[in-house]
């Protein structure tokens, strides 16, 4: 079947569209695979940290230097942080616990709640807007649409994280320590593998993709507490199909999910909502470990 | 500005000021002591649990006309609630600096719906059970409104809708499998029904046959486009419906519902999208070119947003509908209003104000020199007869709805009030047997 | 052999003597529990509002730990049952009350319906958690969680999307219960007081039917399912089916809550089958204890009343979300055991203050007081596990 036969259902638009927030999903279940392949943590706060880079962004456009790319650094060190003192503090005393890995989701849920807070607290309830960077605010036109140069930016922002992040694990010491130890933690420590130092740095390397994501997209998107609410369920559904722990299947269940949020209203407005939910059980049913298994690949 | 309006008087009694909003916090909006949740464990009794003390310290009898407004403070809508507040606030100042109602000062109790049924309802209970309030008014969100209807009939207490639109709201009971009207709900704007055919009407005029609609995911949405065609169709336009997109509430990116709407190529959209929504909306609808690839839009909730909100504004030149325009009637009345309120805000009010400003009136018009009784404010109401600075205007006896214009203009910025306005402005006067016949092919009630 | 009248008062003449001679009996207990449940029917409006609430968290948690806490399954999507009870309940009342007018005639209707409305609520649970648990008991621990997250979800989606016209989509389904005439005598079934002593004498058994499951012979399989599935296994115990059947009886009883919520709140909410309703059990249960059969209910109640109390507090009451993150999170880190935990580790420690007074008067139990207290402070967090940590 030639493949062109699609894009008479979907056109070109959809699917920059579909790239557009798939790109931005990809960037939080990224960090949130990656940390789950390595400590065996599922961090439900990992959608509350998306929603701190995007609020620290914006606080730093607004308030400190008006510059975008510093504030988009700054949202994602600051995440980083928060993601190592909250690993510190209360993520590593459950490691060797016997019900330790729900302890740790519950722990993370605690935080949920506590982040919600915080952020209404300092930022209130309303949804703030945040332009995008002067040098990106024109748009270009694709097969007849109109796009800003900013969403197609944040698109190539994604695929250059893959990239990076995959050279960064296949190719650095780092990237094998962390190979190793996700696959046998015991093995890495008796090779003289500092293990909770590295917990840590992998813990800030997703918590700073997190920040990254959520500081690249507020200029796309509305900025409310809400935010993390609703991408968390995204990113689980992403990592479970892409399969737990593997970086290559965040970035494909990213974009998948993010056509399908795409395309969906136009053809199956009545059931957009349920199919994710519907792939989500079926890959845990039939192939638990995902689409795509180990952290490498 | 930034003094408190509100009278202490039984405050200290009940011990709750958390319930009573300050003025304090109106301007931003945000961080006020309210009732205020948004997102996590909708299914519990938070409005209650967060609220009242005890049932026994109703304030019936404590020298003070107690009124509990419901607005949503929190979430994409919170600008509905503090421009409600900004309103409400001014009737009360008004009133109790000039003597009350008969004497006794007006207080009023604000609560979070989050415009969420659940949620309103718990806070609807407290209001009743807990501060043994005289009255109620408010309410934005229509699935609220619909769901609250059925409750203040059986409690028993006069509700004031001051801005919800459903025309089954003021739908007797039995015309249709959705009417909820009840002789204890009333309204005292426009309902999306008047509001439709003024669009309808705008609809008509334009140079345009394709038309499609991009709403909110819940009655509101599918409301707006089933009588912006039952009207156009009354009217005999020449129209065709090509395209609906249906998004949900808080959605952040809206991308690919504009697409679709793009795509269909219509002349013309209506929106009742509201809230943050429109805004986002508005963003991003501008990135992906809408303004260029389509005609007309009109936006029917469109002056209520534009003014408060501080993102995009509404595009110079499209139709936008207002349930209360600031310059209509050009009557003393509304120009003091908008004088006043001007000067206490320092921007012009939008209908949601007028709408709660003007409920407050509605009650002291309706207690005084009467007895302060739930029965005795619902049998005034009926059929009563009224002005504010909408203009005068009465209630009809048998849906209880306020017989008011439907207002549609192009939007036009003003460099006297550095703000959008409608200009210029058409008013159409509705009558409810008119409205009956051109929805008469369809089995839409009126509403009116 | 002495007749029933006779046995009813040597019963009673029994337990008084009972209990002047064992102090604190659980019989007493009831019967001051009791007591109180009807005294609060009594009180403030609100106050009856907010117990009735609290009976329902409390049989929503006590439910949900069934699985939880005896079988070590930790459900993310529960609230798909207690919306299910709440719309089987509201779509009866909506859609049958005037053929059930007709059958029964119009006077008891409301209260019929509401009977069948239960019933339906009830049905409508165990047919999504039959084949919804037959698959999901296959995965275990965060992918358990996981699992029962997205059919939770997906049953939120559903809702939202108003298949054929029945669920009214995000606007939920409104409930009212109407009035019930009975031989000329009218009441209104979601009166307060009525409602809650409904509520009561609903939640009051079904609390009693968990108990009986978890201290039957089933309860003790799930226990040591719980502690070791391997091991179980190894004993002939079909862990997989024991899972299953745990699922089921633990949805049913979640919907005979929602059945409830919906009279109570007057909606059938598309968020009550969300996952932040799901979370109400799990914050209720892991505060109050998971390991205590009584856990779920004193968090329920901690849920409920703390929050209220937080409420006193205007510059805190808009950010109660913040104090039950906290304490999750400070529970799960320092105190397994929760709130009942803490309770029964207290009872111990004034019993054993007391038998120090017993045995050397005030100045003993002073001593002991004060040197307990510094013992426990220089010991730094950790769970401890001490008098009263046994599961039931």
């Amino acid at each position: 079947m030639d493949l062109s036969v699609i894009l008479w259902f979907v056109s070109i638009a959809d699917i920059v569209i579909g790239l557009s927030l798939g790109s931005r999903l990809f960037l939080i279940a990224v960090g949130l695979s990656l940390i789950f392949g390595v400590l065996g943590v599922l961090n439900f706060a990992h959608g509350a940290f998306y929603m701190i880079g995007a609020y620290v962004a914006l606080a730093v456009t607004n308030h400190l230097i008006d510059n975008f790319w510093l504030a988009v650094v700054a949202g994602a060190l600051a995440v980083g942080v928060v993601g190592v003192l909250i690993e510190v503090g209360t993520i590593r005393p459950l490691y060797e616990r016997a019900e330790g890995e729900l302890d740790q989701l519950i722990v993370t849920f605690g935080f949920v709640l506590v982040i919600h807070e915080v952020v209404r607290f300092v930022w209130g309830s309303q949804p703030y807007s945040m332009d995008a960077p002067a040098s990106l605010a024109f748009s270009v036109s694709i097969a007849g649409s109109t796009f800003s140069a900013y969403r197609l930016f944040v698109i190539g922002a994604a695929f250059v994280v893959m990239a990076g992040l995959w050279l960064f694990v296949t190719k650095t010491y780092f990237g094998a320590l962390v190979r190793g130890t996700s696959s046998d933690r015991e093995m890495a420590s008796m090779l003289g593998v500092d293990v909770p130092r590295l917990y840590t740095a992998v813990f800030f390397l997703g918590s700073f993709l997190a920040g990254l994501g959520g500081a690249l997209s507020a200029p796309l998107q509305s900025t409310s507490p809400a935010l993390g609410d609703q991408v968390i369920i995204d990113a689980f559904i992403i990592v479970v199909i892409g399969g737990l722990g593997s970086m290559f299947g965040a970035f494909v269940g990213a974009m998948l999910v993010g056509l399908m949020q795409a395309i969906g209203p136009q053809f199956i407005a009545a059931g957009h909502i349920a199919i994710p939910f519907v792939a989500m059980v079926i890959v845990l049913l039939f192939r638990p470990e995902g689409l795509f298994g180990g952290i490498g690949e | 500005m930034g003094v408190s309006h509100y009278t202490v008087a039984g405050l200290t009694m009940i011990g709750e000021p958390g319930s009573i909003r300050n003025n304090e916090n109106t301007p931003g909006g945000r961080a006020g002591p309210r009732v205020d949740r948004r997102s996590f464990l909708k299914a519990t009794g938070t409005g209650l649990a967060a609220t009242g003390l005890a049932g026994c310290l109703g304030d019936d009898d404590d020298g003070t006309v107690t009124l509990g407004a419901m607005y949503i403070f929190s979430g994409f809508a919170s600008l509905y609630g503090d421009e409600a507040e900004r309103g409400f606030d001014l009737a009360v100042e008004e009133i109790n600096e000039n003597g009350g109602i008969d004497g006794q000062d007006v207080e009023i109790i604000a609560r979070d719906t989050e415009g969420d049924a659940d949620t309103a309802i718990r806070q609807m209970t407290s209001l009743i059970e807990e501060d043994g309030v005289d009255g109620l008014f408010g309410l934005d969100s229509s699935g609220v409104a619909q769901a609250m209807a059925p409750q203040v009939e059986e409690q028993r207490v006069p509700l004031m809708v001051t801005h919800a639109a459903t025309p089954f709201l003021t739908s007797p009971e039995g015309e249709h499998d959705n009417s909820v009207g009840n002789e204890w709900v009333f309204r005292n704007c426009n309902n999306l029904s008047i509001d439709m055919y003024g669009a309808a009407q705008v609809a008509a005029e334009l140079n345009a046959t394709e038309w499609a609609t991009i709403g909110p995911d819940y009655a509101f949405g599918y409301e707006t486009w089933d009588y912006f065609q039952a009207y156009l169709e009354g009217l005999g336009a020449d129209a065709e419906f090509t395209e609906e997109q249906y998004p949900g509430l808080e959605t952040s990116d809206f991308t690919p519902y504009i697409s679709s709407v793009i795509g269909a190529e219509p002349d013309g959209v209506i929106t009742p999208l509201w809230g943050a929504d429109l805004t986002t909306f508005l963003g991003q609808a501008d990135e992906a070119g809408w303004f260029d690839e389509i005609e007309y839009t009109l936006f029917s909730v469109g002056m209520g947003t534009d003014l408060p909100a501080d993102g995009s504004p509404l595009p110079e030149g499209q139709h936008a509908s207002t349930r209360y325009d600031p310059f209509v009637p050009e009557s003393e009345e509304n120009e003091t209003f908008r004088e006043t309120y001007y000067e206490e805000y320092d921007t012009l009010p939008t209908y949601n104000a007028e709408g709660a400003y003007r409920a407050v009136y509605l009650y002291k018009d309706a207690i005084e020199g009467d007895e302060n009784d739930p029965e005795a404010i619902r049998d005034t109401f009926t059929g009563m007869e009224h002005s504010g600075p909408v203009g005068e205007y009465r209630f009809d006896e048998e849906t209880n709805q306020a017989v008011v214009p439907a207002i549609w203009g192009a939007v036009s910025q003003d460099e006297e009030w550095e703000s959008n306005v409608l200009d210029p402005v058409d008013v159409y006067d509705v009558t409810s047997d008119e409205l009956d016949d051109l929805l008469a092919d369809s089995e839409l009630p009126s509403g009116v | 052999m002495s007749t029933g009248e006779e046995g009813i008062a040597d019963r009673i003449g029994a337990f008084g003597h009972e209990a002047v001679r064992n102090g604190w009996t659980t019989e007493r207990f009831a019967l001051l529990g009791l007591l109180g449940l009807v005294l609060v029917a009594f009180g403030p409006t609100f106050q009856v509002y907010l117990f009735t609430e609290f009976m329902i968290i409390a049989l929503f948690a006590l439910a949900f730990n069934l699985l939880y806490g005896y079988t070590g399954l930790l459900s993310f999507g529960h609230a798909m049952f207690f919306a299910g009870g709440s719309y089987g309940m509201a779509m009866v009342l909506r859609d049958l009350t005037p053929h059930v007018a007709d059958v029964v005639g119009s006077g008891i209707a409301p209260l019929v319906t509401f009977g069948l409305g239960a019933v339906a609520g009830v049905l409508l649970v165990l047919l999504i958690a039959i084949p919804v648990g037959w698959l999901s008991v296959r995965l275990e621990e965060i992918y358990f969680a996981l699992i029962t997250l997205a059919f939770g979800m997906l049953v939120f989606s559903v809702i939202i999307q108003n298949p054929g016209g029945l669920t009214n989509g995000t606007d939920g389904i409104i409930v009212t219960l109407g009035i019930t005439e009975i031989a000329g005598i009218e009441f209104r079934l979601g009166d307060r007081q009525t409602y809650y002593f409904l509520t009561a004498a609903v939640v009051l058994p079904s609390v009693y039917a968990i108990w009986r499951v978890v201290t039957s012979p089933f309860g003790t399989v799930c226990k040591a399912i719980r502690e070791s599935p391997d091991r179980a296994a190894a004993l002939g115990v079909d862990v997989t089916y024991h899972r299953w059947m745990t699922f089921v009886v633990s949805a049913a009883f979640v919907g005979v809550a929602g059945v409830l919520m919906a009279g109570l709140a007057n909606v059938a909410s598309p968020y009550h089958a969300h996952w932040t309703t799901s979370a109400i059990p799990v914050v209720a249960t892991v505060i109050g204890g998971a390991t205590f059969f009584a856990g779920p209910i004193v968090g329920a109640f901690v849920f409920l009343y703390v929050r209220w109390g937080i409420s006193r507090f205007p510059a805190l009451e808009a950010h109660w979300e913040l104090f039950f993150g906290l304490m999750l999170i400070g529970v799960v880190l320092y105190f397994k055991q929760g709130a009942a935990g803490g309770l029964l580790m207290l009872r111990g420690w004034l019993l054993d203050v007391r038998g120090a007074y017993d045995r050397g008067g005030t100045d003993a139990a002073v001593a002991y007081a004060r040197e307990s207290a510094s013992a426990r402070l220089g010991r730094t967090g950790g769970p401890s596990e001490t008098e009263g940590g046994e599961r039931e």
